[in-house]
């Protein structure tokens, strides 16, 4: 059965592009939040295998989000999807409990092996 | 405002548009504004927030965000409807995230807000009594861009 994938970006453009790489790879999108707080929603409501989470977004960015979700499911996998590529930004979404951290822009090799990666461990 | 915040953005620009429009955009001279002032049609605007403060913006015409648009999106834009917005928003994201995570690295703890998409001539866009450098570009048949940058150093002391 395909993986099911929750994402979580707060542009359009990228949940599309997202989703595109992944349909088209045999992974299933079942939900797609604009913002942090949706995202924690849809993951108590989904339970997918696989989170991406983008950081700056609107209402609730994506670190607390990562938090929150961790906190409801310590077994949660979550993949952290940004443009912010710092390092104390990247220390504290590992520290919190991210499989990875895929900077963007990305080629989607990249997001493919994360998933795959991070779906294996 | 010191240079040392523009460079990250001229090098995140550079390399951002190499990977996501496949060209590399010509530089043209570095101009200073009294404040962050734009008379593109187009604007992509983000608040910095952190050690350092103020706005970064991002202007084109309607014409060259169709295109990247498009570009980006592999598909012919004919109207600039809410996906393409959101693509020249992620494009500004790209830029803004990677120059502010430089300079966060460099010891400039900071962070962006979403962006904000501003359509319309003639607007003057202004929070902070802080000149702009304004990067000029090229970005090959697909026309001007270009970087408002409008940043400061807020009074508390550097980070370790």
């Amino acid at each position: 059965m395909a993986k099911r994938i929750l994402i979580t970006d707060d542009a359009l453009f990228m949940r599309v592009t997202l989703k595109n790489i992944l349909t088209q790879n045999g992974y299933e999108v079942v939900g797609e939040a604009s913002n942090g707080s949706e995202s924690v929603q849809l993951y108590k409501q989904l339970k997918p295998d696989l989170v991406t989470m983008d950081i700056t977004m609107p209402e609730m960015d994506g670190i607390s989000a990562l938090k929150e979700i961790r906190a409801s499911d310590p077994s949660a996998t979550v993949v952290m999807c940004t443009a912010m590529g710092q390092k104390n930004m990247v220390v504290e979404a590992i520290q919190a409990g991210a499989k990875d951290f895929i900077v963007k822009p990305f080629q989607p090799d990249r997001v493919l092996e994360a998933v795959n990666k991070a779906l294996a461990a | 405002m010191k240079v040392e915040y523009v460079n990250p953005f001229i090098e995140a620009t550079t390399s951002v548009m190499k990977q996501l429009l496949q060209l590399e955009p010509e530089r043209g001279q570095l101009s200073a504004r009294p404040e962050c002032f734009t008379t593109q049609q187009v604007n992509i605007v983000f608040g910095v927030t952190g050690q350092i403060v103020g706005q970064v913006l991002f202007g084109m015409s309607i014409v060259t965000a169709d295109k990247i648009a498009s570009k980006m999106l592999g598909t012919t834009v004919v109207t600039f409807d809410q996906l393409a917005a959101s693509a020249i928003g992620e494009l500004g994201n790209m830029i803004c995230g990677n120059s502010i995570s430089v300079l966060a690295d460099a010891g400039y703890r900071c962070d962006i807000t979403p962006p904000t998409i501003v359509r319309g001539t003639n607007v003057r866009i202004s929070t902070l009594d802080v000149p702009a450098l304004v990067i000029p570009l090229k970005l090959a048949e697909m026309g001007a861009f270009e970087v408002n940058v409008s940043l400061k150093e807020r009074l508390t002391a550097k980070a370790a």
